[in-house]
């Protein structure tokens, strides 16, 4: 299994580090917009729950950034399955599929990880404090493992890039906007909430934005976020099987 | 079972609903064996690569390598197996080193002797010029000959060869042949090879297995296969036609132009003959 972990990441991170400036660009222009046009421009002088809106927004485009660069390596693995074919080398390969998995898994992480600081650098620049502790550690973890999984799902489930497209517009986008990261959901109708509650960005946004905010954790969300990292898993191997059909 | 076989395949069939793409083919190889799977396109040639490779799942069928099933110990299998698929799968966004590095980790090449390994092989290849350049600045003969390298760095005890020459220009084509009798005789790789060119399998390939729509219609070495049909073709140019008659020697040929009022042309019996003889049709249409 550690081969293909380390081939995996060998591949990944020497390519990354061929695009790291471009890819740490791009990822840094939408949370700032996000951050002007909802922090400076709508929500100055809005509190949500106490909080100054700025304080309520920062750790949901934490959450958002993380999951964005997570799942980003979903559409990689598809260019390296339908157009370069790369992916067949892992394939016929003397390595387990579950080295491959966690390799690609740990890439996500890895990038989903640098998307955290991004924002951190703007809370910063910002001036808005923040309580940088464990179970915040613990919880970007399993929230950036949770999205690459299920980037390698997809990426193992679509046939084509238009697949991929469809995965984005109907379940990442929708989650981004229902998921409270730039509101709290229990504004939301109930038929909603029911919906919220199945997607996994709205536990990995509430322990993360109370853990960074200062607020009380729910230790059962944080079981929740382990349990669809384990699910998650489960689905990337039985989709990488199923390649093999 | 012969255990000294380093392949055995038996009754191998791919379905895909309702259509066999492979069905039920059997053969073995012996360690050294240089064999060509010569077909026409679609006749089955990719889908039997990877099977063999375990790209894809068989419907049914069993394959040995050095006796043990493929599916059980598919890994230690996997580590003796080289292939070069029909297209360039190389990261062009890495160097020539990085791609063949990135494979030795995969093939589980001890860290000390990785670099020694590409090296070695890099001057065994005449690329050692490439080692630090990007892949997506490589001729396509370069790259060619980059993806059969790499499929050598853990010393495959046999190669798999997808079509290896389709789209390179005939110079190019040679250089790409002699490197692979190369490895056949120096390191002694059985290979497998597989292509619609006649000469290419003639050149090349001790045994040709002749597959047509799924099935692998004949097997023996490319002379002993012309000579069932006779060496010599006479070739009637009929008016909407070519008609082929075959003769064991170039005399009967000539003998039997006498009677013809058509252009008559008398040549060597070629695979693409034997093939017309067995299926009715051509392989290169």
């Amino acid at each position: 299994m550690f081969n293909g972990i380390y081939a995996v990441l060998y591949r990944e991170l020497s390519i990354y580090r061929k695009r790291a400036i471009k890819q740490i660009l791009s990822s840094s222009l939408s949370p700032l917009l996000f951050l002007i046009a909802f922090g400076w421009g709508f929500g100055s002088g809005v509190t949500v729950g106490g909080l100054p809106y700025i304080s309520f927004l920062i750790p949901g485009l934490i959450t958002m950034n993380s999951l964005n660069q997570s799942f980003a390596i979903s559409a990689e693995i598809n260019i390296s399955r339908f157009y370069f074919h790369t992916f067949d080398e892992y394939l016929i390969a003397p390595v387990s599929h579950a080295g491959i998995v966690v390799g690609e898994a740990l890439f996500g992480v890895f990038r989903g990880l640098l998307a955290a600081v991004i924002i951190f650098i703007y809370a910063l620049i910002f001036k808005v404090t923040l309580f940088f502790n464990p179970i915040f550690l613990i919880a970007i973890v399993l929230h950036t493992f949770i999205f690459s999984l299920l980037a390698v799902t997809t990426s193992m489930i679509v046939k084509d890039h238009s697949g991929q497209a469809l995965v984005n517009n109907f379940v990442i986008t929708p989650m981004i906007f229902l998921c409270g990261t730039f509101y709290p959901i229990d504004k939301l109708p109930y038929a909603f909430k029911l919906l919220v509650y199945v997607f996994p960005l709205t536990y990995s946004t509430k322990v993360i934005r109370a853990a960074l905010t200062g607020g009380e954790v729910n230790i059962l969300y944080v079981g929740l976020m382990a349990f669809y990292c384990i699910m998650f898993f489960l689905t990337s191997l039985w989709a990488l099987r199923s390649v093999e059909a | 079972m012969n255990d000294n076989n380093v392949l055995t395949v038996a009754g191998l069939r791919k379905k895909y609903k309702d259509k066999a793409a492979v069905n039920g083919v059997s053969f073995a190889f012996s360690t050294g064996e240089f064999v060509g799977l010569l077909g026409p396109n679609g006749a089955g040639k990719t889908t039997t690569i990877k099977m063999l490779t375990g790209l894809i799942r068989p419907s049914a069928g069993t394959i040995h390598y050095y006796g043990s099933d493929f599916r059980q110990q598919s890994q230690t299998s996997k580590a003796l197996i080289g292939v070069v698929p029909q297209q360039n799968n190389l990261d062009r966004d890495l160097t020539a080193y990085e791609n063949l590095y990135l494979h030795a980790i995969l093939y589980g090449i001890p860290n000390g002797v990785r670099t020694q390994r590409i090296d070695e092989l890099l001057d065994f290849s005449g690329l050692a010029d490439y080692r630090n350049r990007q892949v997506k600045q490589f001729s396509g003969g370069t790259m060619r000959r980059l993806v059969i390298l790499r499929a050598l760095l853990h010393e495959p005890k046999i190669l798999f060869l997808d079509e290896p020459t389709v789209g390179l220009d005939p110079q190019i084509r040679r250089v790409i042949w002699d490197f692979i009798v190369k490895i056949n005789r120096v390191k002694n790789t059985t290979i497998l090879l597989t292509t619609h060119y006649i000469e290419e399998a003639e050149r090349l390939c001790k045994r040709v297995l002749v597959i047509n729509d799924g099935s692998i219609i004949t097997d023996g070495d490319p002379e002993t296969l012309k000579d069932g049909i006779g060496r010599f073709v006479l070739e009637i140019h009929k008016d909407d036609s070519i008609e082929e008659e075959f003769f064991d020697t170039r005399d009967e040929a000539l003998a039997a132009l006498h009677n013809s009022t058509y252009t008559c042309k008398v040549r060597g019996v070629t695979l693409e003959d034997v093939f017309l003889r067995l299926t009715g049709r051509r392989i290169n249409v």
